[in-house]
C-alpha cells in the first residue's frame, strides 16, 4: 500500500469537526468562567513561565556554586601539594646530615613560601564558604515555586470539587506569604538593582 | 566604637547557611562575639535581654521579617541607637528606599563578597564615631 492509497477523511467533514471542537472549547470556557475557576487557573498558568525561570535560576546558581567550590579546592590542593613537596625536601636535606645546619636563607625561603601558600589557601577556604550562599538564595526561590504549585493545586482542586460535587476532594495547602526574593532573570529592570554598586548609588542619592 | 573586634554582633537569618557565612566572615574580620537568631521575633526577644552593638539582618524571614524587626528596634527607646545592616536578596529599589527611610544603617544585596561586608561594617562604625 502506497502512502497515497491511505483513506483520507472527506474534505467536507473537516470544517464541521473544527466547528464542533470550537463549540466544545467555548462551552468549557464559559462553564469554567461561570464556576469562577478560570480566573484563578489563568493566574496560576501565567505564573508557570515565572516558575520555569526560577527553576533555571536554581540550576544556574547550584552549577556556579559547584564550579566555584571545585575551582577553589583544586587551587588549594595545588598549594597543599607544593607545601608538602617543599617540606619533604627540607626534611630530606636535614636528615641527610643531621650535624650540618641548613643555610638561614634556605629556611627563610621555605617559611616565606609556606606563609604565602597558607594565605592563598585561607582565601580559597573563604571562597568555598561564600559559595554556600546558593543554599539561601535557591531556598528562597524554591519557596516561591512551591507557592505557585500550591496555587495551581488549589485551582485544580476547586475545579474537581465543582465538577464532581459528591466526591471527596483533598484540601489544597495554603500558599505562604513571601516577599520577592532573589532576582532570577538576567534582564535589566528599572525597579530592581543588579549589583551592590547600584544599591550604594541609590542610597547615596537619598543622602545615606 | 570604631573597632569591630570589640563589638557584640547579632546575626539574624532564617537560613543557617547564611548565618554561618556571615559569622565566618565576621570572624575573619576579628569579630568573635557573634550571636545567631533565626528570625526577627526571636532576635527582638534576644535584644531585649542581652546587650548587642551591631545587628546584621536578612529581610525575607518567617514570623517577623527584617523590615518589621528594623521598625521594632527603631521604635524601642533602649534599642534605637543600634546600627542595623540589612543583608538580603531583596533587590527592588523600593525595598532599599524603605530600609533607608526606616532607619537601616546599610544595605547589602546577596550574593555579596567579604570585602563588601567589611567595608559596610567599617563605614557604619566610622559614621557612628563621627556622630557621637
Amino acid at each position: 500500500m502506497k502512502l497515497n492509497d491511505w483513506p483520507m477523511a472527506p474534505a467536507v467533514a473537516a470544517p464541521e469537526v473544527y466547528q464542533q471542537l470550537g463549540q466544545i472549547t467555548r462551552q468549557l470556557h464559559d462553564t469554567l468562567q461561570r464556576l469562577g475557576v478560570m480566573p484563578k487557573l489563568q493566574h496560576s498558568a501565567q505564573n508557570l513561565p515565572d516558575a520555569r525561570s526560577r527553576l533555571s535560576y536554581i540550576a544556574r546558581k547550584t552549577g556556579e556554586a559547584a564550579d566555584r567550590v571545585l575551582t577553589a579546592v583544586e587551587q588549594a590542593k595545588r598549594e597543599h601539594d607544593a607545601i608538602q613537596a617543599a617540606s619533604k625536601q627540607l626534611a630530606r636535606r636535614c636528615g641527610a646530615d643531621p650535624a650540618r645546619l641548613l643555610p638561614a636563607s634556605e629556611v627563610l625561603a621555605y617559611a616565606v613560601a609556606v606563609e604565602g601558600a597558607a594565605t592563598r589557601i585561607d582565601q580559597q577556604l573563604t571562597d568555598i564558604m561564600l559559595a554556600q550562599d546558593f543554599h539561601d538564595l535557591t531556598g528562597q526561590v524554591v519557596a516561591k515555586v512551591v507557592s505557585v504549585v500550591i496555587d495551581l493545586e488549589d485551582s485544580l482542586v476547586q475545579l474537581l470539587r465543582q465538577a464532581a460535587p459528591g466526591e471527596p476532594v483533598p484540601a489544597a495547602a495554603a500558599a505562604p506569604a513571601l516577599l520577592h526574593g532573589p532576582v532570577v532573570a538576567a534582564v535589566a529592570s528599572a525597579d530592581v538593582v543588579s549589583d551592590q554598586g547600584e544599591v550604594d548609588d541609590l542610597l547615596a542619592s537619598l543622602g545615606f | 566604637m570604631s573597632d569591630p573586634t570589640q563589638l557584640k554582633f547579632l546575626v539574624v537569618d532564617d537560613f543557617s547557611t547564611m548565618r554561618r557565612i556571615v559569622r565566618g566572615l565576621l570572624k575573619e574580620m576579628g569579630c568573635n562575639d557573634v550571636t545567631e537568631s533565626e528570625d526577627g521575633a526571636a532576635a527582638l526577644q534576644l535584644l531585649k535581654v542581652q546587650r548587642f552593638d551591631f545587628v546584621v539582618t536578612d529581610i525575607n524571614m518567617p514570623n517577623m521579617n527584617g523590615f518589621e524587626l528594623l521598625k521594632a528596634i527603631k521604635a524601642e527607646e533602649t534599642l534605637r541607637h543600634l546600627p542595623v545592616l540589612m543583608v538580603t536578596a531583596e533587590a527592588r529599589k523600593e525595598d532599599i528606599v524603605l530600609a533607608a527611610q526606616s532607619g537601616a544603617a546599610g544595605y547589602i544585596v546577596k550574593p555579596f563578597s567579604k570585602a563588601t561586608l567589611e567595608e559596610k561594617v567599617q563605614r557604619i562604625l566610622q559614621k557612628m564615631a563621627i556622630a557621637a
